[in-house]
């Protein structure tokens, strides 16, 4: 590596810099960059999700689609039901399929299954999609469902017209398609009750059978267990003939109550098995690309009703069943305080019913244990699935002490005391549909002995928090009525949110601020005394006024000289540091214009200080009466006084 | 039930100036009926007061007549909304079934007065028996919970103006500020921006909603024909962020989607909406 030239040197100024040379950096980096050039070049590994998803084959979509119709069987006989089919090579999404097809009068039509399935063509997927419509005639003819435009990705496909042929007797080369049947051993059920439910299609004569493709259970208000769900190939009775038929089990649990309705549906997959099949006996089945043809079973209703509410005991988790508890399992009946032990209890199915997943019951709070559930409430799957009923006896509910699955429950407890003398009891309980009544499974007790452990003042907490926390389960329970209405409100609208709050708020406020103001006021005025003397002069010079002229409209010469040289004294005394008293008519005449103090209002003043002061100090004693015609001259000599403060 | 109110017509009493200067009363005869009717109506006011109805609607409760209780109590609390009505009228809904308007009517119950220990107790037990959830509150919603709703905004402004009076008086009246009245602004001062989160929590808990009807659609777009995300249960909570036409936003604790807004009761309904 080539070296590199960081010279330290003094500075000018005394301290040590860094000398750093441009040639010096590019080696270095060049260096660095060396290995990296060198590596061999290795493409980014690519995302295992994107490798899959790319190796997947492309699903073809048709730029021209079409669709064909048929009747299925073409020729049936009066009151006999038909399949009117038509399909697309499109996806079913796609399709702006009609409410209703138009159809003759006579030829009662009915909707039946659609579904899409996606057909292996030439290394690439087509999808199939198929409308099935149920139709029945009760009269011979020739009915035509007549050729009609569907909209598909938005263009307008012709389904052509289809013919169906109703004949009091089909000729005997008519072959119609394997039908589908759908079969429940009981139809009557309680809401969340399993149920097995098998579709069987039967082979053909020859022993021709073929997979099923896309089983389903079609309708509303119930569950299917996909998980659980079967499929084999057996021999099958029908008409005295012996078949071999294809089967598909599943269980089905209703979640509503009411008449429900279901019908099975699925395709003809001819030698396409998805998942596991089991065959027994022979069977030819038939080789080369399958037709996919959309079968359908009759529709099957059931009635549903809902679980009884009386009798409903402890712990019921929504276990339907002929269940039976087994004894409880526990770890080790010694144990010491706060070591966990495992308590693991079998529910077993005895009823002709599958067992469904099963609820644990919730752990109990109690004083001395600390119970805690192993699997947190998921439900439970069987540990053993559902015995096979043969297909002649299924739905015949004979078998009623086979095993039909047993579900494990698991605790962990924990002995927070030496006082636990025994496991608690949790309760459980299970409705049982034969019975129509509940039935206790409540987990029993199993004696132990706890002894003390060297960490036994650890779980003191954890005593506490499970004493309490029992207490407040207790207590969970209605309270009854309040014996007065309580705390009332103008309503529930909280004050802030109502119009009136910000006036309300607004109140203090202005009220704040007015004390601001006339705070404010206050010490201007204090920082300017004359403003006072003056306001206090005007308001004087005014309430002399007042009196003057009612003195004057009186015709009381005394009061209104004595109220019109008040009344001159006031106006003048802010310009003078004196009392209003004190002021002579000397005082008042400079306060006038320069021309009126020798003419008229001079003379005024004159008149009226000197009737006063001969009033007050003369032995002769004047008439103030005779001012009063001196009132129009006066105004005008206080008004010029009045305009000066 | 309706309430009626007493009014008296205005021509019952007329005022005009005599011919002899004075103001006299002009007495009608139909006024002088509505004058002798007023006081029969204002009974019948009376007879359909919020406590006549309480009483009303307890009596039909005790009779295990449910419906006609909550029917009571709901006009109750239409007339004045009260802490305990509203517990009552819970608890009548409930026995009648109706979980949403039941925890609609405890949670206001609650929401007037959360010292109300049995509202509290049977919203526990309904969500327990019923499996629903809580509203998570935020917490300054907690806060808010820990006072009368009412109260948070008499405090948050009562203390406000006491904490600025406590400090600009004694300058505008002149006197030295004493101890204790800065001590008093101070801890007003105090109370005011510690009563600011909670009245921030009243706002957003007025939003808290729950599901009246059983299985309420909750739609991905405000239209009828809209995909449903998922169906509420009676009583799951929901938070109201906005209405559009005769639909509202909500966010639950799986999914934000709309509703229509008659199938969500708000814990503070607005003016003209539902109560209890």
């Amino acid at each position: 590596m080539p070296p590199v030239h960081h010279n330290p040197k003094p500075a000018g100024f005394g301290l040590w810099t860094l000398d750093f040379r441009l040639w010096a950096s590019a080696s270095l980096l060049l260096a660095m960059a060396a290995p990296l050039l060198a590596q061999p070049t290795s493409p980014p590994p690519r995302d295992p999700l994107m490798s899959l998803m790319t190796s997947q084959p492309q699903i073809y979509i048709s730029p021209s689609p079409q669709a064909t119709a048929s009747f299925d069987p073409p020729v049936v006989r009066p009151g006999e039901q038909a399949f009117y089919r038509v399909v697309f090579n499109a996806l079913e999404e796609s399709i702006e399929w009609p409410g209703k097809v138009a159809a003759p009068a006579q030829l009662e039509i009915r909707p039946g299954a659609h579904s899409q399935i996606l057909q292996m063509v030439s290394a690439r997927l087509e999808p199939r999609t198929s409308f099935n419509h149920r139709v029945r005639a009760a009269n011979v003819g020739m009915f035509a469902v007549p050729e009609f435009v569907v909209k598909v990705y938005g263009k307008a496909v012709m389904v052509p017209a289809a013919l169906l042929e109703v004949v009091a007797e089909p000729p005997a080369g008519v072959r119609s398609t394997p039908r589908l049947l759908l079969e429940l051993p009981v139809t009557n059920l309680y809401v969340g009750q399993a149920v097995s439910v098998r579709l069987a299609m039967p082979g053909l004569a020859g022993g021709i059978v073929q997979g099923l493709g896309q089983p389903q259970l079609t309708g509303q208000g119930f569950l299917v267990d996909l998980g659980g769900a079967r499929q084999r190939i057996e021999m099958m009775t029908t008409a005295g003939v012996s078949l071999p038929a294809f089967f598909y089990e599943t269980t089905l649990t209703p979640v509503m109550t009411g008449k429900l309705t279901v019908f099975g549906q699925g395709f003809i997959a001819g030698n396409r098995f998805s998942g596991p099949i089991v065959i027994t006996g022979s069977a030819t089945i038939p080789g080369g690309p399958p037709q996919y043809t959309l079968l359908e079973s009759d529709p099957i209703e059931l009635h549903v009703r809902p679980l009884p509410t009386e009798g409903e005991l402890p712990g019921f988790t929504g276990a339907i069943g002929s269940l039976a508890i087994g004894p409880p399992k526990l770890g080790t009946n010694v144990l010491h305080v706060g070591d966990p032990v495992r308590l693991t209890v079998t529910i077993t199915n005895h009823g002709d019913g599958p067992l469904a997943r099963l609820v644990a019951p919730p752990p109990p709070q109690v004083s001395d244990w600390q119970v805690f559930a192993a699997n947190d409430f998921a439900p439970a799957q069987p540990v053993l699935q559902p015995h096979t009923i043969p297909p002649a006896q299924f739905g015949a509910r004979t078998v009623t002490e086979a095993v039909q699955g047993v579900v494990a429950f698991s605790y962990t407890l924990i002995p927070l005391t030496e006082a636990a003398r025994a496991t608690p009891p949790i309760p459980f309980s299970c409705f049982d549909p034969g019975t129509g009544s509940y039935a206790d499974l409540t987990i029993p007790s199993v004696p132990v002995t706890v002894q003390p452990s060297a960490v036994a003042a650890d779980f003191q907490t954890l005593t506490q928090s499970a004493s309490t926390a029992n207490e407040a389960e207790k207590e969970l329970t209605l309270r009854g009525l309040a014996a007065a209405r309580g705390r009332t409100a103008a309503s529930l609208v909280p004050p802030q949110q109502q119009a009136w709050f910000p006036l309300v708020q607004l109140a203090p406020a202005a009220a704040f601020f007015g004390l601001w103001k006339w705070d404010r006021r206050r010490r201007y005025l204090e920082q300017h005394p004359d403003v006072v003397l003056r306001r206090r002069a005007r308001r004087a010079l005014r309430r002399q006024w007042r009196i003057l002229r009612r003195a004057a409209q009186l015709a009381d010469g005394p009061r209104f000289a004595a109220a019109a040289v008040s009344a001159l004294r006031v106006a003048c005394a802010p310009h003078y540091p004196a009392e209003p008293r004190a002021l002579v008519g000397a005082d008042v005449l400079p306060l006038l214009p320069e021309l009126d103090r020798s003419g008229r209002a001079g003379e005024v003043v004159h008149r009226f200080f000197e009737v006063t002061d001969a009033t007050h100090f003369s032995t002769t004693s004047p008439n103030p009466a005779e001012l009063l015609p001196l009132q129009s001259d006066l105004e005008r000599v206080l008004q010029q006084l009045e305009d000066r403060l | 039930m309706k309430t009626s109110r007493s009014v008296i017509h205005p021509s019952a009493f007329r005022l005009r100036p005599s011919d002899f200067g004075h103001w006299t009363l002009d007495f009608r005869l139909p006024s002088a009926f509505a004058l002798v009717l007023a006081p029969l109506l204002s009974l019948a006011a009376i007879a359909a007061s919020p406590d006549t109805l309480f009483q009303s609607g307890a009596t039909a409760y005790r009779a295990a007549d449910y419906t006609q209780a909550a029917e009571a109590f709901r006009q109750s609390v239409t007339l004045q909304p009260a802490s305990g009505a509203l517990q009552d009228l819970g608890n009548a809904e409930w026995q009648s079934h109706r979980t949403g308007e039941a925890i609609l009517a405890w949670e206001q119950a609650l929401w007037l007065d959360p010292y109300n220990d049995a509202a509290r107790q049977n919203l526990r037990f309904a969500r327990k028996t019923a499996q629903l959830e809580a509203p998570e509150l935020a917490w300054y919603e907690v806060i808010s919970t820990w006072l009368p709703v009412s109260w948070w905004a008499w405090i948050a402004g009562g203390s406000l103006w006491l904490a600025v009076g406590m400090g600009a008086l004694p300058g505008l009246l002149r006197r030295r500020k004493a101890i204790w009245q800065q001590a008093t602004a101070a801890l007003a001062l105090m109370v005011f921006l510690l009563s600011i989160p909670a009245l921030f929590g009243v706002q957003t808990r007025a939003r808290i909603g729950f599901a009246l009807q059983k299985d309420t659609p909750l739609r991905l777009t405000p239209t009828r024909e809209a995909q449903t995300l998922t169906r509420l249960a009676p009583g799951d909570p929901a938070r109201w962020l906005r209405s559009r036409g005769r639909y509202a936003l909500i966010r639950t604790s799986r999914a934000v989607g709309w509703v229509e807004q008659d199938q969500l009761g708000l814990t503070c309904p607005k003016t003209g909406k539902r109560v209890g």
